[in-house]
């Protein structure tokens, strides 16, 4: 079953690589509001289109954030009876979770996000306002790509939470991969 | 009905420690589906579009990586140590610095979630650190942090506004006495607590190597002067109108950047991190928010709405039956539904009858905004808890946190009470 | 007993946005009465749906039968919905009527909607709006260079041709920015809905209008939906739309004289200000050009603003000789 494992692997390689994108996005909106202030403030200069590219970073870096999250048990548990169960007790609790909430969530989310999208792009859709950004359907678009990636991320927790059971590997249920 | 019920099987299903986002959603999921069919979630991404275009709601990972950088560059630590031994002797120095760092954080954001997450990153390593006991830490923490709800600019009470037709200023002008008086209330207990029970909250451990009082204060105000330089720095921009509030949090970022150069703490990995760890945490606090927010449209497309109203419209006509069912009615509603929820479906329907009951609609909407502070903080749905729950470590139990958040629920209430029955004492008579 | 039709419809405004939000209702009142119950309309406000410029889509799609919004809304998905709200220098809200129901306005905005599936009709008008609330006063075209100003849309393209900074703030913190000039200026409505607002506290300047002579809001119908109506309850919801939408405009007409009265008691110092003619020329210019370009890109967006200009250049012989004739006799007579 060794395919399983590199599976689940090659899935925690993806959402790290979500991860790294965006850490760079919010780098980037970081000096992107900084930049907009100081235009504003010291040289009376606005442009709505870096002021729009604020959210459209923001929103991003939140909903592909989530799928890396998941990835890295990032997500809050009330863990009243979670924290006393067995490894493969919290495995049980996180595969009826993935299959009954988690990927039927993400799924119909992303579904109905695909239509949300492709209208956009079908009438060309820009912003309203004066010197905004054209394209929306690209920051809509990323609602189904980050629902379906948040899919991908629910199918790696649950061969995490296969492997466990199985007894050939409880990575991420002994050592969360990432604490503060 | 349905609404109802869900609520209660939602309780049940949280507890087995599923992730609380995707549990919201997944029940969602069950009963709107199960209610209405699937094309209810054709209204989601519209839900989730309006998160995105919320840019108030972007101080959030600003202020959370600003936390992060005064974290790693142990900054903060200093700063709370410093504040800690300024109390001297005098025990629980810590929580009291924390209630006031929240408070200056309060004054600069609206968004709860924002600053229960950068004062958990900042002062809850320091608090555990110093042993004191987790529960006090929490409560802390997450009293201070809903201080942003009271504390000018807050949401909720430009929300207030705007459903109650008061004018902003108006209202930001009523809460600032109100909040004060609340954060002295937070200090006095923990200055009660801290006595009673000295091994909650040690005091910090004086150095008596010859170093003098005058030198101790000197050494804390080193520590002090940087951060709270990038404080003043965040409240002076939103002041002096050079950023939105929104905006100074990103001033924020950049200002912890900067000090961290100063203090020869900077590195490209240690920004990275940083922005890492500030994604994370960004994505846990939306993650609740869009799972919340597909809970709460299933509530309300399958008719919770319409319950919720008429109790509202049965209650007695005299003001104050009213008044005090109102708060008890807003209060419990506030385990389950969002506040921005309660703000613009319970208001309208309450504001009508206060209107016509001769009530200080100005009054009312600080009770209502104290109220809703609460609502953040009540066990099991208050999100302050799942917010601190998510930047813990993990020796903080679920129990620590409800535990702690307890007694400063109960000071809250008092206040509100006190405001009800002495509005002349807060200036609006 | 007979079959009860049940709409749908999404408003863009919050669960008790006055005026605004009072106009749907009204009109849902109205059919409901004169067609003795068969014909019944549920709202729900923005709280609910989440999607305040969403509804163009949401009755599109058909999630919701009905929308109430304003037309110039969307913009951004199609350019010639812009125009069936108001234009800077364009009709006052009579004549924009006339245009509407007796000149040719209904059937162009037809043709804009109809490859979507959507009909549109005249939601209720707010009459001429303001200028604005202004920090500092305008005296020439450089005063108006690099002013930061919140004024969506098109004519905060028409402010920024002439250098000035058009500025995207959230409306939660549209206040603390003019307090704190973090923002120069902004528009709003008028005094119907400025009062609340409360900016006359912190601004000192109010402006007249230019930018938004008649903001005619507008109710979006489903054609879906209205083909299952029968005949009469289709006659009944039209009249109910028409007549929602006179109220409103009489509405906002009545509120917009209590609230400046109002404003005026608790604030004698709001200096109202017109903008000096030069000003309005260079705006006036910056506007035509504009559309110009708008028209040379696309056939009917020229076809409706040829209606407009032409209907307007008739009406306002008309609106010169009789109601400004009118004032100003009269005001000759109050000196
Ligand atoms: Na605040
Ligand atoms: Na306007």
């Amino acid at each position: 079953m060794m395919f399983l494992i590199h599976l689940e692997r090659g899935i925690t390689r993806f959402s790290n690589f979500l991860g790294v994108i965006c850490t760079l996005m919010f780098i980037a909106l970081l000096f992107n509001v900084f930049y907009d202030v100081l235009m504003r403030y010291a040289f009376n200069n606005v442009s709505i289109a870096m002021q729009e590219l604020e959210w459209h970073l923001y929103s991003a870096i939140f909903l592909l954030g989530i799928p890396y999250g998941i990835q890295h048990g990032g997500h809050v548990r009330v863990d009243l009876i979670y924290e006393n169960l067995s490894i493969r007790g919290k495995a049980w609790t996180d595969l009826f979770g993935c299959i009954v909430f988690l990927i039927p969530f993400t799924l119909l989310v992303g579904y109905y996000g695909v239509g949300f999208a492709y209208e956009s792009y079908a009438l060309g859709e820009t912003s309203g306002d004066p010197g905004g950004l054209a394209h929306r359907w690209i920051i809509k678009g990323v609602i189904p790509l980050a629902f379906f990636c948040m899919t991908i991320s629910g199918i790696g927790m649950i061969l995490r939470c296969i492997n466990a059971l199985r007894g050939v590997s409880e990575e991420g249920f002994s050592h969360p991969p990432i604490q503060h | 009905m349905i609404g109802i019920i869900m609520f209660f099987v939602a309780l049940f299903l949280l507890l087995l420690g599923f992730p609380v986002a995707f549990t919201f959603g997944g029940v969602a999921l069950i009963f709107g589906v199960l209610a209405e069919g699937f094309d209810m979630f054709a209204f989601m991404p519209f839900r989730i579009q309006s998160y995105m275009e919320n840019t108030v709601l972007m101080a959030v990972p600003l202020f959370v990586f600003m936390g992060i950088v005064l974290q790693k560059t142990r900054l903060a630590e200093q700063l709370l140590e410093a504040m800690g031994k300024l109390f001297g002797s005098v025990r629980g120095g810590l929580a009291i610095s924390t209630v006031l760092v929240g408070a200056l954080l309060a004054a600069s954001t609206g968004v709860v979630g924002a600053s229960v997450v950068a004062m958990g990153l900042i002062s809850l390593p320091v608090m555990l650190k110093y042993n004191y006991s987790k529960s006090l830490a929490c409560g802390t923490i997450c009293a201070s942090g809903t201080l942003g709800q009271i504390i000018p600019p807050s949401i909720i009470l430009i929300i207030l506004g705007d459903v109650l037709g008061i004018p902003v200023g108006d209202l930001f002008q009523a809460a600032f006495f109100p909040g004060i008086i609340l954060i002295g209330c937070y200090i006095v207990y923990i200055l009660i607590l801290t006595f009673l029970k000295p091994e909650m909250a040690p005091a910090m451990p004086q150095e008596l190597d010859n170093e003098t009082r005058t030198q101790q204060i000197i050494a804390a105000l080193k520590a002090i002067i940087p951060p709270l330089a990038l404080v003043l720095v965040v409240l002076g921009s939103i002041f002096t109108g050079i950023a939105t509030p929104t905006e100074s949090s990103a001033l924020g970022g950049i200002g912890a950047i900067v000090l961290a150069l100063i203090y020869r703490q900077f590195s490209w990995k240690m920004l990275y991190d940083s922005g890492l760890e500030a994604v994370k945490v960004t994505a846990m606090v939306f993650a609740i928010l869009l799972g919340a927010t597909a809970f709460s449209m299933v509530f309300s497309y399958t008719g919770g709405d319409e319950i919720v109203e008429e109790v509202l419209l049965n209650l007695p006509g005299e003001k104050w039956g009213f008044i005090i069912l109102a708060m008890i009615a807003i209060l419990v509603l506030g385990f389950f539904i969002d506040f921005v929820e309660i703000a613009f479906i319970i208001v309208p329907i309450l504001a009508p009858v206060a209107e016509l009951l001769g009530i200080n609609m100005v009054w009312f909407a600080i009770l209502i905004a104290m109220n809703l502070q609460t609502s953040f903080l009540t066990p099991p749905f208050g999100f302050s808890l799942f917010y601190l729950k998510g930047v813990a470590p993990s020796s903080v139990r679920t129990t620590d946190i409800y535990k702690g958040v307890t007694p400063f629920i109960l000071i809250q209430v008092l206040v509100l009470a006190s405001i009800m029955i002495f509005p002349a004492f807060y200036g609006m008579g | 007993a007979e079959k009860v039709y049940k709409l749908t419809m999404a408003e863009t405004w919050s669960s008790n946005f006055p005026i605004f939000g009072d106009a749907p209702r009204n009109m849902a009142r109205i059919a409901e009465e004169m067609s003795a119950g068969r014909l019944k309309i549920n709202i729900d406000s923005a709280n609910k749906h989440k999607a305040p410029l969403g509804i163009f889509d949401l009755v599109r799609s058909g999630q919701y039968d009905m929308g109430h919004s304003a037309s110039y809304y969307w913009k951004g998905k199609v350019p010639n919905t812009l125009y069936f709200t108001t234009m800077p220098f364009g009709m006052i809200t009579p004549e924009q009527y006339g245009w509407f129901y007796h000149g040719g306005g209904m059937e162009l905005m037809q043709k804009v909607y109809e490859p979507f599936g959507l009909m549109s009709f005249p939601g209720g008008n707010t009459g001429n709006q303001m200028g604005g609330w202004f920090k500092k006063e305008i005296n020439t075209l450089d005063d108006l260079k690099g002013l930061k100003m919140r004024i969506p849309g098109f004519a905060g393209e028409v402010l920024a041709k002439l250098g000035a900074n058009p500025t995207n703030i959230a409306s939660g913190e549209l206040y603390t920015a003019l307090e704190r000039n973090t923002i120069d200026a902004l528009e709003w409505v008028g005094p119907s809905l400025d009062l609340r607002m409360g900016f006359h506290k912190i601004a000192p300047y109010y402006y007249t209008g230019w930018h938004e002579p008649a903001t005619e809001l507008q109710f979006l119908v489903n054609k879906r939906a209205w083909d299952k109506l029968p005949a009469d309850l289709q006659q009944i919801l039209s009249t109910s739309m028409k007549l929602a939408s006179y109220d409103m405009y009489i509405q906002s007409y009545h509120e917009s004289a209590e609230n400046w009265a109002t404003m005026q008691q608790e604030y004698p110092d709001i200096k109202v200000k017109t903008f000096p003619q030069d000003i309005l020329v260079a705006m006036k210019n910056a506007n035509q050009e504009l559309l110009d370009e708008s028209a040379a890109k696309d056939p009917l967006a020229k076809e409706i603003l040829d209606s407009q200009a032409a209907y307007m250049k008739k009406a306002r012989v008309w609106t010169n000789i009789s109601d400004r004739a009118y004032l100003d006799s009269v005001d000759s007579l109050a000196e």
